[in-house]
């Protein structure tokens, strides 16, 4: 067994945060989330020049051939700098569904993905928070020369901006759940652009008989491509939890020891010195489930079991992590100018997408 | 990143999983279905460990020139998986995990000579003699005095807390051979090559669960050798603070114990009416509880392969402290579902049945026979080796800035 990184990723872990400590500081990065733009496309040309957006797309499809270790390797640096632009969503969750279809609009989108030119969003969520495919509701009905979409897709990661949309639905009269390609300013979408409490800019899409050709057919039985995708990118965004609940932990435990109250840091307190050693061994076990299932997933015998415990543990430790830390800080963990509610915001976020700690919990249980 | 698949490796798994299933006698077998502590049951546990040693398979975290097996860390945990499915009882920790690599690591070769080939072999159990009743979480603060007499030193006190002394025949201790400076610098570790020296009584104290684990041990002028001591006199604490390290974790894996506790209640919630209708494993909350639970237990798993395979996370000052307290917290856990499951089926008090070899039918099912005694022994994880207050304060200093 081995866990570590090798010195190409542990090169790219430092790059990446190299970059970040540079150009995104909690003020920069408050400045762009506060502004009209919904993230930086000076950041998004970086990430390109960084490989970040070729890293994950295979030699033949023009892309560098990235592992999920690689991966792993830099997003806990986006956690740690609560980056906002739609990475993860965009060019590893959009784009691995593009990736799995060997259809030719496909390539031609993951080439502008991997030079960074476009923008991508997998239509996914209906509101139920669930990553249960079998609760789909979104309707692809067969109409002659095509489908026609018609449903509502929830929190669609830069759904008002992305040129493309991979929108999954259930394939009417069967069980199957297909993957169709929608250009942006399709007739009969109806979006409501709106921003995240973590900073980053979401849509609720409506569809309304949207027509799409046999061509915008990336898979018409996606399920188990599905499962993959959702597991791939479900060990990256634990990747960035991780890197928040880390800097939440160490900021943290280092305001505990200047803070000081009854002319003593409120750290020599027991009571808090324990809720402390709590929040690190919360990190501690959410960091060492993110490192095994990662090697799990490289090692290609990565089990439904096993992204519901990284799931569920990430979601659960990291949302204690961050209510802690609110509690340790007192009022000013409840302001918005300091990082910490950001963080913990963050760690919501991520909690409540592709099923939620409460579902992934329970599935263990039941099975 | 790497986890090792190979077929090697299941071919490894089925000669330990036939090894297990043809190896222990009956007795053993029984012993291990009736462990309700971390202590299984003495008598079969020591005959299964002289089996193990034998097998040579005893010791697969010493060093190998020592009597380890040399296996990777994929076979370390397949062993103990398989280990577990079998339902064995638990090697005792004091010798094979506690004064055994100790004396690698500081006994003299003398020492070694004289104590390892017994420790590996099972023939000699030894009892750990800490806490004092008026020095339980403060252990520096010990009174047990031994004084130097010619070659030997002369031991007043007593010892509490010293689990299953009254089945040892030796024993490791911390005496204070000195009251001034700070308290830890006047302790000193002792092995006491036997356990009935004159001067030396052993009392057992039962437990809330009926057994008598735990024993109170008294030193009236009891004269030992001084070649019994471990490293320098007065420098026992620092002694004592190595020996934790293997105490509170980083030899073996306490995760695959845990799992069997689930599966274990998971089967029996199968077999047991929910008051709501169905049953208990049909309860969408008792899913939940159970899933949180296993979920807990993979991720101690992961922090227990990462630590056995050498990573980072083995190497924070913490380590020992966190592995303890999750694994301890966990236990109890655990032990609260399957009572929870027993229900009133647990609340019989059945200690001859539960004693291996009594042919004594249990009511209910064997689940809800060890169900209650695993739940009140187990509120013992959270106060020994080092109470989990005392664990948190150690993690505490370990963080930035601290």
């Amino acid at each position: 067994m081995d866990f570590s990184f090798s010195q190409e990723q542990q090169m790219l872990q430092d790059s990446v945060s190299r970059y970040l400590q540079k150009s995104y500081d909690f003020d920069a990065r408050q400045t762009l989330v506060e502004s009209d733009a919904p993230w930086s496309d000076d950041v998004w040309q970086q990430f390109a020049e960084l490989g970040l957006m070729a890293l994950p797309f295979s030699e033949d499809q023009g892309g560098l051939g990235g592992s999920i270790s690689d991966c792993v390797a830099f997003a806990g640096a986006f956690g740690k700098h609560l980056v906002v632009e739609p990475y993860i969503s965009s060019t590893l969750f959009a784009g691995a569904a593009l990736a799995a279809s060997d259809n030719s609009a496909a390539q031609k989108w993951i080439e502008k993905l991997a030079s960074g030119e476009c923008v991508a969003a997998l239509a996914y969520e209906e509101g139920h928070g669930t990553a249960n495919l079998a609760q789909i509701e979104m309707i692809a009905q067969s109409d002659g020369g095509g489908f026609t979409l018609t449903g509502e897709k929830r929190l669609v990661i830069a759904g008002a901006q992305a040129d493309i949309l991979v929108v999954v639905a259930k394939i009417s009269g069967s069980d199957q759940i297909g993957l169709f390609l929608v250009e942006k300013n399709a007739d009969g979408l109806e979006t409501r652009a709106y921003d995240t409490i973590d900073g980053r800019s979401a849509a609720n899409i409506r569809f309304d008989q949207v027509a799409v050709t046999h061509d915008a057919v990336l898979l018409d039985n996606a399920s188990n491509a599905l499962e993959s995708i959702f597991a791939n990118t479900i060990i990256v965004q634990s990747a960035e939890a991780v890197g928040a609940m880390s800097a939440l932990l160490e900021l943290t435990s280092e305001y505990a020891q200047t803070r000081k109250q009854f002319g003593v840091p409120i750290g020599s307190f027991q009571a808090v010195a324990h809720r402390l050693a709590d929040m690190k061994i919360a990190y501690s076990k959410a960091l060492a489930t993110l490192t095994y299932t990662t090697a799990l997933a490289e090692s290609g015998s990565l089990t439904v079991r096993d992204i519901a415990v990284l799931k569920g543990q990430v979601g659960k430790l990291g949302r204690a992590l961050g209510e802690a830390s609110i509690q340790t800080h007192g009022g000013v963990g409840m302001t918005d100018e300091l990082n910490v509610s950001h963080y913990h915001k963050r760690l919501l976020a991520y909690d409540a997408q592709l099923g939620d700690h409460f579902y992934h919990l329970r599935v263990l249980g039941q099975h | 990143m790497n986890i090792d698949f190979a077929p090697e490796l299941e071919e490894f798994r089925t000669e330990v999983a036939e090894f297990f299933a043809t190896a222990p006698t009956p007795a053993i077998r029984e012993a291990g279905r009736k462990t309700t502590s971390v202590f299984a049951p003495f008598e079969q546990c020591m005959q299964w460990h002289n089996i193990l040693y034998k097998k040579g398979w005893v010791a697969p975290h010493w060093p190998e020139e020592h009597g380890g097996t040399g296996w990777s860390v994929e076979q370390r945990f397949i062993f103990a998986e398989e280990y577990r499915k079998a339902d064995l009882p638990p090697l005792l920790p004091q010798s094979l995990g506690m004064v055994g690599p100790l004396l690698i690591d500081l006994g003299t070769q003398e020492q070694r000579d004289r104590y390892l080939p017994g420790i590996l072999n099972g023939a000699d159990f030894w009892a750990q003699g800490y806490s004092e009743p008026n020095s339980g979480s403060d252990l520096a603060s010990l009174s047990c005095r031994a004084e130097r007499d010619g070659d030997d030193y002369i031991i007043n006190g007593s010892k509490i807390w010293t689990t299953y002394a009254h089945h040892a025949n030796r024993m490791f201790m911390l005496v204070r051979t000195n009251n001034e400076g700070k308290k830890q610098q006047g302790i000193t570790f002792l092995l006491l090559d036997r356990v009935d020296y004159p001067g030396m009584e052993i009392r057992p104290i039962v437990g809330l669960d009926g057994f008598p684990e735990q024993c109170e041990v008294f030193f009236d002028n009891v004269r030992v050798p001084q070649s019994g001591r471990v490293g320098e006199e007065n420098d026992g604490w620092s002694v004592a603070k190595h020996l934790l390290k293997h105490e509170r974790g980083g030899g073996s894996a306490a995760s695959p114990t845990l799992l069997r506790y689930c599966e274990r209640a998971r089967a029996a919630a199968a077999e047991t009416p929910s008051p709501f209708g169905g049953t208990m494993a049909d309860d969408p909350v008792f899913q939940r509880d159970l899933g949180e639970l296993e979920a807990d237990i993979a991720s101690l798993a992961h922090f227990e392969k990462l630590a056995i395979s050498g990573h980072e996370i083995a190497r924070d000052p913490a380590f020992p402290s966190m592995n303890k307290t999750i694994n301890s917290e966990l236990v109890q856990r655990a032990s609260v579902l399957m009572t929870q499951v027993s229900g009133v089926d647990g609340l019989a008090r059945q200690l001859e049945a539960l004693r291996v070899g009594s042919n004594v039918e249990p009511l209910g099912s064997e689940f809800d026979l060890v169900a209650m005694p695993l739940y009140l022994n187990s509120r013992a994880t959270t106060i020994y080796a080092g109470s989990n207050e005392v664990q948190r304060d150690l993690i505490s200093r370990s963080l930035p800035g601290a």
